[in-house]
């Protein structure tokens, strides 16, 4: 399917290889008579049709020369066009003044070619047209629209700091400029998709990142061919190895704090313009498991939560698998008590025990998913509803017993300690694969199952990187896997990234 | 890509299958009886049968999650003959709806009579075939028929029957009134041949005289007498088996004597009286607990092989009806040293000529300590302990130390009181 | 981007080493043990420990001397084409005849002890099923899920031994030497093969990162096997003491059905899923090791593809037995006693030959 699209779309291509203009702009220069330029551009871009955008005819006293600016009014700054770009110029009477002294813009270029300035002018920029002058000058006044830095909304922390990325990519790699001020963060640019033109940023320390997998990462950004790419979250589908896999290999994150932290440690990171988010190149097992926070507490509290969530992992992995292996193969193993106890509550129930958690299984994700589209006044309500409502009398229908809700609930709530939304994904859907083999062979089943996909998960590499690195296979890092250590003894950058260089400071020994 | 879609659709289809089938080992526990005690006899017309009794708990009974159903009674009770123990199984579905497991099955219940039976160890090896009997359930023999006990046996208050069971025999453990009892243990000296294995005695048969009035710490299952509105069942004692068979059954007393000779055994507390050696009339409230390891020295080298037995114990003192000021007086405190420790080798002595003579077997296990003395199974196989037993030279030594003298060592004296 | 190259360090070794022959403590080898040998049938494991020591010793010595090449190519370049070949080609036989029981007793043990009702063939499918996907990932995935799940295997190992010592009785251990200490050395000896393992580990030097690897790998796990069997079998006289120990089939089993720690009563079924995912390792190595074997003879390129016809091919073999507990019981005895004398003198051999051929002085000489 997806092959047969993909060459549809080249066939369009083909066939309309570009309308008018773009076959008259893509290599043309500007004329310099001022005229035959608007032409053009007013061609380009439909003036008057086109609403905001706006050519404005000007004259220059000191150079006593018609010229014109164009601009996107919706996404430029009219203070500084005013201010910086028309005020200046109407005013200027010296006759060999150049425009670079003129106008008090903040950044000057010029441009010849109609496409690039084309270009320019859609990413906010002000085109001036000098009769007689065979360039266009352009003037930076971008001003799109976006939020301002707010609170983290997925990566909540308690002790830390709270800002998070908004959709201007601007905004974003100065959050990341803040907290790493060295002049080795080099924040390169590309872009990614044909006809949008979207900005990919990859930002690294050139000190530090392993050249290879900087190489890598650009070859598959550039080996795109796409019309479109509106933000991250679709770039990482793109760029991504294994498309079937459950398993996420690209680490997206909302705190610029986290991903400042990786590229210290060498890796690499993206930004593009409408995503809140960073993408981290390479990602393990780890850094889904790990949380902003581990490193902000202390480090007994660190580790005690480290430990909660491993054990949350295994719970939501594990505790209705468990529960149906157990009561439909493996009874004997429960103490007399509980076994007569939930034989008993088991006694009206009309289903098998696997059906029975399936169905509290699936009710609880509806539950999840309803609770996420709802409009958020009635969120709250539906969540009580759904949890209250359907439990008790689901139990008081004895269409399921009491037991299977406390296992039902206890897997879901452990479900939210792992944060990631990609992983939580993930062993929601290993969770499930448990459930069957569960109910088909009992715990041989989920051993085996378990075991298949822990083969699974340590073939998947991320850009080169083994998933459960540096656990196993073995690379020198700070070991910070499960739990962490202290500070003063995280002295190696992770091997597996293979980093310029591997120390970040002296040890304490 | 096709492929991968048709082979996803081709499992997902089956997957309901197998769940909904409920095919193979998949069964809800729900579909089961549960089999809490099992009662063995020999049915007296019949050689080749054995008469099994099944007790049954109910989930529902005193559960309050599942609602309704609270008047269900706590158990069922099926007996009936059959071969043996294994395909009774399908046979008490006749009458049973559910299917029957063994899995809470934790007491093997045997009646006297069959366990004194030539027949019975064949019927109780198949135990150890059974998947789901385990080796750690109890062995546990009645006076009467078993079908009678588990009918008369209804506890008061702890209804439910695993309960029950498992209560009163761990209690039972711990105060040394009857043995441990695994299966496991049972097979292991059957099996070694050197030794004698203690069974846990118990009855629901009330015996009308009380065998030793002096004594009220020395009776068996049966002979306790009490009043009052409770359950009729006592556990007390132990049914000696030698060489697979029951030959007698050892009082509450010889019990724990054989608790403080064996050092496979350990009892927690032992609460019992001495005879006050200050006042005849008087008897002494003592808890008994074993001070360290028994120091058992064998030699098996001589023509009659001796056995030197040194068994710490430490005695606590609880009452003192003679009023006298042992805990301050260290001369009294040593005559009241010497008297247990007479007591007590006295007691053991008896006990020991007993096995001798009567059980020609130590229910001891002295022969794990003897079978040190020799290099090779062979040797020790030649040398053949249970018959070299009743010949030993057996030297019993006590140990007595005093403890603690109750919360509040000293008492008024009674001349001051009285004055 | 390719930055590891199937190589396994020498903590995946020594995982994978530990884990292929602890397991044996699990099947019916202390069994086979205890039938001739009554309670001292653990000295069997401490003096095969020792023999061992030998054939490893050895084998390093012979095989750190060619770099780079595994017991396939050396014994190829010692013994020559056809007579390597030959070699290669029983050491196949041997290993698939290893495999083919195995798995055939470890399909036993599920279906009789924890699985009664389920069909052999379907339980046989699952375990060869999920070892075949882990032999087909390679070795250095083998290793890697080794490494990860030894811990483990370890705990609720050493788990199971503290309760079976605590519910035991050390005056089972007497009289010391069981038997007598002739029949202990002999029956001992018969069967070195416990170890033969270590062979078959030699074939993988090709992939280890370093010499020293397989070098340290060796003793290392060699010393632990040695504890961890040691512990194992004699906490199963502890519990069971000697007759009827000798009556079981499968007393590890046995024991873990006995035990109990506090209110949990039955506690197989906890300790089931450890042992299995220690057995699935163990297939994927036996698998990986056959497959590796069979491309060589067959001069098979991609050997991993033959993987899961392989895997096919041995269930087939392997459910023709009647009564498996019985008949396997006695062919993997056979099979151990032939393997015995091919693990203790091929070794030897292939250190005479080098010897002869001056294989050593040449790389004193490059030193």
């Amino acid at each position: 399917m997806i092959k047969l699209r993909k060459s549809v779309k080249k066939k369009d291509k083909e066939v309309s290889e570009s309308p008018k203009q773009n076959k008259e702009t893509t290599n043309l220069t500007i004329d310099p008579s001022l005229e035959q330029t608007l032409k053009i551009f007013r061609e380009i871009y439909t003036v008057p049709t086109n609403h905001d955008v706006i050519i404005r005819n000007l004259s220059i006293p000191g150079k006593d020369k018609p010229a014109a600016i164009i601009f996107i009014k919706t996404i430029t700054d009219p203070q500084i066009i005013e201010q910086n770009i028309i005020k200046p110029l109407q005013s200027s009477t010296e006759p060999f003044q150049s425009i670079e002294d003129i106008v008090s813009a903040q950044t000057i270029s010029t441009e010849n070619n109609i496409n690039q300035i084309a270009t320019k002018i859609n990413n906010g920029n002000v085109a001036l047209f000098i009769e007689g002058e065979d360039l266009a000058f352009l003037f930076d006044a971008s001003n799109f629209e976006s939020r301002t830095v707010e609170k983290t909304e997925n990566e909540n922390v308690v002790k830390g700091p709270k800002e998070a990325f908004n959709e201007k990519a601007a905004t974003n790699i100065s959050l990341i400029r803040k907290r790493i001020k060295s002049e080795n963060l080099v924040v390169e640019s590309a872009i990614v998709s044909n006809e949008s033109k979207n900005d990919l940023f990859i930002i690294y320390q050139k000190d530090l990142v392993n050249e290879k997998l900087l190489q890598n990462v650009k070859a598959r950004v550039k080996s795109l061919d796409t019309n479109a790419i509106q933000n991250l979250s679709l770039l990482e589908q793109y760029i991504e190895e294994r498309k079937y896999s459950i398993f996420p290999t690209t680490l997206y994150t909302e705190r610029p704090d986290r991903a400042a932290s990786f590229i210290e440690d060498g890796y690499i990171i993206l930004i593009m313009d409408n995503s809140p988010d960073t993408l981290i190149i390479p990602a393990t097992f780890w850094s889904f498991y790990h949380s902003a926070e581990d490193h902000y507490l202390r480090l007994p509290y660190a580790n005690f939560t480290r430990l909660l969530r491993i054990l949350a992992l295994f719970i939501t992995l594990f505790a209705s698998a468990l529960y149906v292996a157990v009561v439909t193969f493996h009874a004997e193993m429960i103490p007399p008590d509980l076994l007569l106890a939930i034989a008993a509550t088991r006694e009206r129930v009309p289903f098998p025990a696997a059906i029975e958690v399936f169905i509290m299984e699936i009710a609880f994700e509806l539950i999840r998913e309803a609770g996420l589209r709802v409009p958020s006044p009635i969120g709250p309500t539906i969540g009580i509803v759904g949890a209250l409502i359907l439990g008790q009398a689901a139990v008081q229908a004895n269409i399921v017993s009491p037991i299977v809700v406390i296992i039902v609930a206890l897997g879901g709530l452990s479900s939210f300690a792992i944060g990631d939304i990609s992983m939580n994904f993930a062993i929601r859907i290993s969770r499930f694969m448990m459930l069957l083999s569960a109910s088909i062979f009992g715990l041989y089943g989920i051993t085996s199952i378990f075991v298949m996909g822990l083969f699974y998960m340590l073939s998947i590499k991320s850009f080169g990187v083994p998933y459960l690195a540096p656990m196993t296979p073995n690379y020198i890092s700070s070991e910070d896997t499960i739990i962490r250590r202290t500070l003063q003894k995280e002295i190696f950058r992770p091997g597996y990234v293979k980093p310029k260089n591997l120390k970040k400071r002296q040890g304490e020994n | 890509m096709k492929k991968q879609i048709n082979r996803g659709k081709i499992i997902i289809y089956l997957i309901p299958l197998f769940i909904l089938s409920g095919c193979w080992d998949q069964r809800e526990v729900e579909e089961f009886a549960y089999v809490i005690a099992m009662g063995i006899d020999k049915p007296k017309d019949d050689e080749n049968l054995i008469k099994i009794t099944y007790l049954i708990a109910n989930p529902e009974s005193g559960n309050a999650a599942s609602g309704g159903a609270g008047n269900e009674p706590p158990r069922e009770v099926i007996s009936f003959k059959t071969d043996d123990f294994v395909v009774s199984r399908n046979i008490a579905n006749t009458v049973i709806a559910k299917q029957i497991s063994y899995d809470l099955l934790r007491i093997l219940i045997v009646s006297e009579e069959f366990a004194r039976d030539e027949n019975f160890i064949r019927w109780i090896y198949d135990a150890t075939k059974e998947m789901e009997i385990r080796r750690d359930a109890k062995l546990m023999i009645t006076k009467e028929d078993t079908e009678k006990y588990i009918l008369n046996n209804q506890p008061k208050l702890e209804t439910r029957p695993h309960e029950y069971f498992q209560m009163i025999i761990e209690r039972g453990n711990e105060t040394g009134m009857t043995p441990t009892s695994d299966l496991t243990t049972f097979f292991r000296i059957t099996e070694a041949d050197a030794d004698l294995f203690l069974g846990i005695y118990s009855t629901t048969e009330k015996e009308e005289r009380s065998s030793n009035p002096i004594n009220p710490d020395n009776f068996k299952a049966g002979e306790f007498q009490y009043g009052g509105e409770t359950n009729n069942t006592q556990f007390a004692g132990s049914a000696v088996f030698k060489e697979g068979k029951m030959i007698d059954v050892l009082t509450i007393e010889e019990t724990r004597l054989t608790f403080m000779l064996n050092p496979t055994l350990t009892a927690q507390e032992i609460l019992t009286t001495f005879p006050d050696p200050f006042d005849e009339k008087y008897r002494i409230a003592t808890r008994l607990t074993k001070n360290g390891t028994e120091d058992i020295k064998i030699n098996t080298k001589k023509s009659t092989p001796s056995i030197d037995v040194n068994v710490p114990i430490l005695v606590e003192v609880l009452t003192n009806h003679s009023m006298e000021h042992y805990a301050k007086d260290s001369q009294k405190r040593k005559t009241l040293n010497k008297s247990f420790e007479q007591a007590l080798e006295k007691k053991l002595n008896e006990l020991i000529r007993k096995t001798q003579e009567e059980y020609k077997a130590d229910p001891f296990g002295w022969s794990l300590i003897a079978r040190k003395k020799f290099l090779t199974i062979p040797e020790w196989e030649a040398f053949d302990w249970m018959k070299k037993y009743p010949e030993m030279d057996i030297n019993i030594t006590v140990d007595v130390e005093l403890g603690k003298f109750g919360r509040q060592g000293d008492i008024p004296k009674l001349k001051e009181i009285r004055d | 981007m390719e930055q590891s190259k199937g190589k396994i360090g020498i903590k995946e070794f020594v995982a994978i080493s530990m884990i292929i022959l602890s397991t044996k403590l699990t099947d019916d080898t202390p069994a086979i043990l205890y039938e001739k040998l009554y309670n001292a049938g653990w000295m069997a494991i401490i003096i095969n420990g020792i023999v061992t020591i030998l054939p490893i010793f050895l084998l390093i010595r012979v095989i750190t001397n060619y770099q780079g090449k595994g017991l396939i190519e050396v014994t190829n370049q010692l013994f020559g084409r056809f007579l390597g070949y030959i070699i290669l080609f029983a050491l196949w036989l041997g290993i698939l005849a290893a495999t083919i029981i195995d798995t055939a007793i470890y399909t036993d043990i599920v279906s009789s002890m924890y699985f009664v009702k389920t069909p052999t063939i379907v339980i046989y499918g699952v375990l060869m099923l999920a070892s075949a996907y882990g032999a087909k990932k390679g070795l250095e995935k083998i290793g890697s899920v080794a490494w990860t799940v030894f811990p483990y295997l370890q705990v609720p190992f050493l788990i199971a031994l503290i309760l079976t010592i605590r519910h035991g009785n050390t005056s089972f251990l007497f009289p010391f030497f069981g038997p007598g200490e002739w029949t202990i050395m002999k029956e001992s000896v018969m069967k070195l093969s416990i170890f033969a393992d270590y062979l078959y580990l030699f074939i993988l030097v090709p992939f280890l990162s370093t010499a020293a690897t397989i070098k340290k790998g060796s003793w290392i796990s060699l010393f632990f096997v040695v504890i961890n069997l040691v512990l194992a079998m004699t906490s199963f006289v502890f519990l069971f003491d000697y007759n009827s120990l000798m009556q079981m089939n499968y007393p590890f089993h046995e024991v873990i059905r006995t035990i109990s720690a506090g209110f949990i009563t039955n506690m197989e079924t906890f300790f089931f899923p450890f042992w299995l995912i220690g057995t699935f390792v163990r297939f994927s190595v036996y698998l990986y090791i056959n497959a590796l074997l069979f491309g060589h003879l067959f001069k098979i390129k991609n050997f991993e593809y033959i993987i899961p016809s392989l895997a096919t091919l041995i269930i087939f073999i392997g459910i023709i037995p009647d009564t498996p507990t019985f008949t396997i019981f006695y062919l993997r005895e056979t099979v151990l006693n032939i393997l015995s004398p091919v693990f203790f003198f091929l070794p030897c051999l292939m250190w005479l030959i080098a010897k002869l051929k001056g294989d050593f002085k040449h790389e004193k000489a490059n030193q």
